[in-house]
């Protein structure tokens, strides 16, 4: 439940906007953070459908790469019940 | 690769050959990775890695998850809430084998549209987690919703049980590892009072097996030099003071409460109620709900596992009458429960 998703801005309609990360696009929630630090093209962390805080592009490839491993654990689990 | 080595070989060197070294983590995301990277089996034997509190399904108490099975009976009302709450085991069953009108929802947002699509129902979004799920919860708030959506608020405080733990005379715990997305709420500052209050040295990592070995590493290079301070290797997400605006609008919403923690007990200060201003919104207030007392799984370790006095493994009822299929307790339930990750990794 705590984990962070890095999603890429592709629109903003301030306090919500368009993320996406992985080719899936979804809306979020951007009122957890100030409207002036926010630019299309940034990469957030995402957590429950809220931008939490922005990441670097690096950190966010670094982070998916984590993350790519647990959702092949969650997709054997979901496959195994 | 060699980077990792290099950090490993560092860490073995700043282990002391003569005592314990106990460092918890309170992020089941942490846990994850330390227990499937396999962390644990290459680290010097004198040195523990601890999971601590980092499960909110968890320690979810089971008063708030009967009230949520006994809403969804209604007639009037759909209970939302995320879903690994679905399964947590209670005295009553759980809301997925005992509740009748419930839904999963993977965001607030969710718990808004399907009350805007049924305005002939009440919506009660039964809403948990620490501090990086309670700013969305706020966020819905200040936003605005529709007045026949509600809260019931079974949200935690991570600072706070970890000072309980640091009390805590038996679990002695030498260094923290921070969680990073709590942190990205709370601020790397919110972890001064461990060094400055108590002399434990704390450090906000991030979620690759890398990044915790670094957090690792700079809590040793501190007992080393007998100095306590806040570290962050994940200044890339993480500030100092935290997401200040998300902290604004949880306050405009939550106050703290003393609540219950399932498994543990009652902790003064430790959890976030719904302002009295918000009242009309409060499932609580609105429904009336009311406070049960707590049974015991019997031979469920889960409350013990959770303050860090126990490992999973240590639990009768694990790999055996406990499994992610059979779930006893609520450690075994949640992907963030050490119970479940343990055994999902097959060792730690």
């Amino acid at each position: 439940m705590c984990v962070g998703v890095p999603m890429q801005l592709v629109e903003i309609n301030y306090p919500s906007g368009i993320a996406e990360a992985k080719g899936v696009k979804r809306e979020i929630g951007l009122q957890l953070m100030p409207e002036h630090v926010l630019a299309v093209g940034d990469h957030v962390i995402v957590h429950v459908g809220y931008a939490i805080e922005k990441v670097d592009r690096k950190l966010a490839d670094e982070i998916w790469e984590t993350l790519d491993e647990v959702l092949q654990l969650m997709d054997e689990e979901e496959n195994s019940a | 690769m060699k980077t990792t080595q290099n950090i490993l070989k560092h860490i073995r060197s700043l282990v002391p050959a003569d005592r314990k070294v106990r460092i918890m983590n309170v992020c089941g995301s942490h846990e994850h990775t330390i227990a499937f990277s396999g962390m644990r089996t290459l680290l010097p034997e004198s040195l523990e890695i601890i999971p601590g509190p980092g499960c909110p399904v968890c320690v979810c108490p089971e008063s708030d998850i009967i009230n949520a099975i006994s809403l969804s009976t209604r007639d009037d009302v759909i209970l939302v809430t995320y879903g690994d709450m679905l399964r947590v085991p209670s005295k009553e069953g759980s809301i997925r084998s005992r509740g009748r009108n419930y839904r999963m929802i993977t965001s607030p947002s969710e718990a808004v549209a399907l009350a805007r699509s049924n305005p002939d129902k009440k919506i009660v979004f039964f809403s948990i987690g620490f501090e990086t799920t309670t700013a969305p919860t706020a966020a819905i708030l200040e936003t605005g919703v529709p007045d026949n959506l509600f809260i019931l608020s079974s949200h935690r405080l991570t600072p706070t049980i970890m000072e309980v733990l640091v009390k805590d005379q038996e679990i002695g715990i030498d260094g923290f590892i921070a969680p990073g997305h709590v942190s990205a709420i709370v601020g790397a500052n919110a972890w001064n009072v461990f060094s400055e209050q108590y002399g434990i040295p704390t450090v906000v990592a991030g979620f690759e097996a890398e990044s915790l070995m670094l957090g690792i590493t700079e809590i040793l290079i501190q007992l080393k030099r007998g100095m306590a301070s806040t570290g962050n290797v994940y200044a890339g997400v993480v500030r100092p003071e935290g997401n200040v605006q998300a902290r604004a609008i949880m306050d405009r919403y939550f106050e703290v409460a003393d609540v219950n923690w399932r498994g543990i007990g009652h902790i003064p200060a430790s959890g976030l109620e719904l302002r009295d201003a918000h009242a009309m919104k409060d499932a609580r207030k609105v429904f009336g709900l009311p406070e049960i007392k707590e049974s015991h799984i019997p031979g469920c370790l889960c409350g013990t596992i959770v303050l860090g006095k126990a490992y999973p493994s240590a639990c009768g009822l694990f790999k055996k009458a406990c499994t992610p299929k059979t779930p006893k307790g609520p450690c075994m339930v949640s992907m963030e429960g050490s119970c479940n990750i343990w055994f999902k990794a097959g060792s730690a």
